[in-house]
């Protein structure tokens, strides 16, 4: 099974305030939040360890089917960034999750697989989104992420 | 603080984050955060802080992980501010 998960940087910095008091300790462990206080760019930190979160979470809920709000429990390690790529790892409830990382001006777009052969196959289609056209879902993609003006789709 | 109340201070803050007008028109404790009101989860976590403002509690961890539905949410600050009145 794979995941993705991408943020239309635009599109977060209108709908989110990182930077209120109460939400990094809400959504990062200690660790996260210290590569986001030491980042060159923090917004972008903070959106690129949301994004592996979310990719790893949704493998997460297919594969048990329960849902939960927990993003502290779901730890990014061994985070390594380039200037347009990141490659990480997600710890969730004892389940390892392997993730990549497209990071660019316009968005941020994650790859998560259950291993790294599977996550080096998985195709990526990024195109702008329009809400009135659903017909991607007859592309029969893997996994799905829309958001603000971007619609990402997953193929293994 | 009675029911009806909490539920129209809850709901003042779910309109600030809800997408979908009609499940918000037609709001029940089944309603789900993310689901019927399309609400994108970094807002669920603006929907927490909020709640911790209006009602002066603290939601720890384990406690956010089930709020995802109206009715989690009202028995989550109901069990929160019984815990307040006790202290």
């Amino acid at each position: 099974m794979i995941g993705n998960d991408l943020v239309d940087l635009q599109q977060a910095g209108k709908d989110s305030n990182w930077n209120r008091k109460g939400f990094m300790e809400k959504v990062f462990t200690g660790s996260e939040q210290f590569l986001i206080n030491s980042a060159s760019q923090p917004a972008q930190m903070v959106w690129l360890l949301w994004s592996m979160k979310e990719a790893a979470y949704k493998i997460h809920t297919r594969d048990t089917k329960l849902r939960s709000f927990a993003p502290t429990a779901i730890q990014c390690n061994n985070l390594v960034l380039h200037e347009n790529t990141a490659s990480g790892e997600i710890l969730y409830e004892a389940e390892l999750y392997y993730t990549q990382t497209e990071i660019n001006s316009n968005y941020i777009h994650t790859i998560a697989a259950q291993n790294l052969e599977q996550l080096q196959q998985i195709k990526v289609f990024i195109d702008h989104y329009d809400p009135s056209n659903t017909d991607y879902r007859n592309k029969n993609p893997d996994c799905v992420s829309h958001h603000g003006r971007y619609l990402a789709l997953v193929f293994i | 603080m009675d029911k009806p109340e909490l539920t129209s201070r809850l709901k003042a803050i779910i309109t600030t984050y809800a997408q979908e007008t009609d499940a918000l028109a037609h709001l029940t404790e089944e309603t789900d955060f993310i689901k019927d009101l399309k609400i994108n989860s970094a807002n669920l976590v603006d929907i927490v802080l909020d709640v911790e403002e209006e009602f002066g509690i603290e939601i720890d961890n384990d406690s956010m992980s089930r709020m995802l539905t109206v009715g989690a949410a009202i028995e989550i600050i109901e069990a929160k501010l019984a815990a307040n009145d006790r202290e």
